[in-house]
C-alpha cells in the first residue's frame, strides 16, 4: 500500500507544496511545452531543475518509479522502436535490423522528454491535494458557462484520489489469484479476464459504498473550496520559470 | 424525550425483498442502544433510515419531532453514521482533509471548518496525525478518523455499524473508549453488531432483530439470556450466569 500511495498527495512544507495550484498547473504546461520544443541542452537544464525539485520536496522517487514501472517499460519499447526504425548511420546490425546513430539520439530525446513530463506530473500530484486540483479546474472552467466545471472537477478529484486505492485493490486481487496458482495458466487473456472482472466488480462496489458515505456527510457540489490566493512567491517563481524556459530554448 | 421516533416502518427493496417489516421504536436522548441480529436481519437498513439514506416504503421516521424525509440535510447533521468499512468512508488525502469534508459540504467558512476539525481531531486523539495520509493509519486509527469525520458535523446521534469488525484487541479498546467518551458527552449512541461480547456491558438497552422485525427489546441483563434463540451469540459471562464485563477492565 505504501508503494501505491506514493502516487498520491503527501503533505509537506516545500516550495512546491506552498505554491498556488494554478501556478503549478501553469508551470507544468510551460515546462512540458518547452521540453517538447527543446533539444538535449534544454532537457539537461530541465533535468537539473527537476532534480532540485525532487530533492527539495523530498519526493519518494524510488517508490514513485516503482509505481511507474509499466510506464518505464513503455519508454523502453519506444526507445527500441526508434533505434531500429529510424534511417541513418548503422551502429549495430542484428539480422535484418540495424540500430542507427540517429535512431539512438531520436529515441533518447523522446524518452527523456516523456520522462521529464511524467516526473513533473508526479511532482505535481505528490505536492497538490485533489481538492486543490478540483478548485483549480473549477477556476479554469468558470468563464465557460456551458461546461459543468464543478462536476468535471469533482470527477477529476475523486479519480485522482482513488487511483492508488484501485491499484491496491488490483494488487490484492492479483495476490489472491497467485495464491491459487494462476501463474500455471499461461494464457495472458485468461489471466487478464480473471483479474479484470473481480477488480471491476469490487471497484464499483467500493464506489457505491463511497457514494453512500459521501451522501451521509451531506455531499454537495456547492461546497467550501480551498481558497486560491496568489502570493508574492508564486509571481516570483513564475518570472523565474519564464526566464529558465526562455534561456533553455534560446541556447 | 424521544429523539428518535419510528412508527410502523417498513422498507421493501427494488428487487421486492422486504428489508424492514413494521418497526416501531422510540429512543430517548442520551441512550446507549445496541442493535444486534444475524446477517440480513435489517440492522443496517434500519439505521440508514435515520439519516435518509433510505426512505420508508411505509411508516415514518422522526428525529426530534421532525420527519426525516422533510429535511434530509437536518437529518444528516443530526445523525452521524460510521460505516462498517472505514476505508470506503475516507475521502480526504490527509487526516485533516477527511475531517474537513463534512463541514465543507455544509459551506462553513474556513475559520469555522478549522475550529471544527481541530475539536474533532482532539477528541479522538489524532491531532498529531493531521497531515498524515489516512491510508497509512492502523485499523483502530482509521475508525477513530471516521468518528472524527462524523463529529465535525456536530451530530447529536451517533450510529456505528459494526465498529469492531476486523480490529485487533488494542483497536477494539481504542474504538470502545471513544464510543464511551462520546456517550459521556451526551451523544445518543446506537451500535449495530452481531458481537455482543465487546459492547454489551456499556449498553442500557438491547434490541434484537430478525427478518426485518424487532423480536426482543429491553434492558441487556433481562433479555441477554434469550438472544441465542435469534441467532446472536450471547456473551460468555452471561452463559455462565455472571455479569458481562467491560473489555476495558
Amino acid at each position: 500500500m505504501a508503494e501505491l500511495t506514493s502516487l498520491g498527495f503527501r503533505s509537506g512544507t516545500s516550495l512546491l507544496h506552498r505554491l498556488d495550484v494554478r501556478f503549478k498547473l501553469l508551470f507544468l504546461v510551460l515546462i512540458s511545452l518547452s521540453s517538447l520544443a527543446g533539444d538535449f541542452l534544454t532537457l539537461g537544464i530541465f533535468s537539473c531543475l527537476l532534480t532540485a525539485l525532487v530533492v527539495h520536496s523530498r519526493l519518494p522517487l524510488k517508490s514513485g518509479l516503482t509505481g511507474l514501472r509499466f510506464f518505464l517499460f513503455l519508454l523502453l519499447l519506444v526507445l527500441v522502436a526508434r533505434m531500429v526504425t529510424t534511417p541513418g548511420d548503422p551502429v549495430l546490425e542484428i539480422g535484418s535490423y540495424a540500430v542507427t546513430r540517429q535512431g539512438i539520439l531520436s529515441g533518447t530525446l523522446i524518452c527523456w522528454r516523456l520522462t521529464i513530463i511524467v516526473l513533473l506530473g508526479f511532482a505535481f500530484v505528490f505536492t497538490t491535494r485533489s481538492s486543490e486540483i478540483k478548485a483549480a479546474v473549477e477556476w479554469v472552467f468558470k468563464p465557460l458557462a456551458f461546461i459543468p466545471g464543478k462536476r468535471i472537477a469533482t470527477m477529476m478529484s475523486l479519480t485522482t484520489r482513488f487511483v492508488p486505492v484501485i491499484l491496491n485493490q488490483a494488487g490484492e486481487t492479483a495476490e489472491a489469484q497467485r495464491a491459487r496458482c494462476i501463474e500455471n495458466r499461461k494464457n495472458p487473456v485468461f489471466r487478464l479476464i480473471r483479474l479484470g472482472i473481480p477488480l471491476i466488480r469490487r471497484t464499483f462496489e467500493r464506489a457505491d459504498k463511497l457514494a453512500v458515505a459521501m451522501e451521509a456527510r451531506c455531499y454537495t457540489e456547492n461546497r467550501t473550496d480551498p481558497e486560491l490566493s496568489a502570493t508574492r512567491t508564486d509571481w516570483i517563481t513564475l518570472v523565474i520559470m519564464i526566464l529558465i524556459c526562455s534561456l533553455a530554448l534560446s541556447i | 424525550m424521544s429523539i428518535i421516533e419510528i412508527e410502523n416502518l417498513s422498507h421493501r427493496f427494488q428487487d421486492g425483498t422486504l428489508g424492514l417489516d413494521g418497526i416501531n421504536l422510540q429512543i430517548q436522548e442520551g441512550a446507549f442502544v445496541v442493535i444486534a441480529g444475524p446477517n440480513g436481519s435489517g440492522k443496517t437498513t434500519l439505521i440508514r433510515h435515520l439519516n435518509g439514506l433510505l426512505l420508508p416504503t411505509v411508516g415514518s421516521v422522526k428525529l426530534a419531532g421532525v420527519p426525516v424525509k422533510n429535511d434530509l440535510l437536518r437529518a444528516r447533521c443530526l445523525v452521524g453514521m460510521m460505516f462498517q468499512d472505514a476505508d470506503s468512508q475516507i475521502v480526504g488525502e490527509t487526516v485533516y482533509d477527511d475531517v474537513a469534508f463534512g463541514p465543507e459540504n455544509l459551506r462553513l467558512n474556513r475559520d469555522q471548518i478549522g475550529e471544527r476539525v481541530a475539536r474533532a481531531l482532539e477528541s479522538v486523539g489524532l491531532r498529531d496525525l493531521a497531515g498524515h495520509s489516512p491510508h497509512l493509519l492502523s485499523g483502530g486509527e482509521k475508525r477513530r478518523l471516521a468518528i472524527a469525520g462524523i463529529l465535525a458535523m456536530e451530530p447529536k446521534i451517533l450510529a456505528f455499524d459494526e465498529p469492531f469488525a476486523s480490529l485487533d484487541y488494542p483497536g477494539v479498546k481504542q474504538v470502545l473508549k471513544q464510543i464511551l467518551a462520546l456517550h459521556q458527552c451526551g451523544h445518543t449512541i446506537l451500535v449495530i453488531t452481531h458481537d455482543l461480547e465487546k459492547i454489551l456491558a456499556h449498553a442500557d438497552r438491547l434490541i434484537i432483530m430478525q427478518q426485518g422485525q424487532i423480536v426482543l427489546d429491553g434492558a441487556p441483563a433481562e433479555i441477554v439470556g434469550a438472544v441465542e434463540t435469534y441467532g446472536v451469540k450471547a456473551p460468555c459471562a452471561s452463559l455462565l450466569g455472571m455479569e458481562v464485563q467491560s473489555w476495558l477492565n
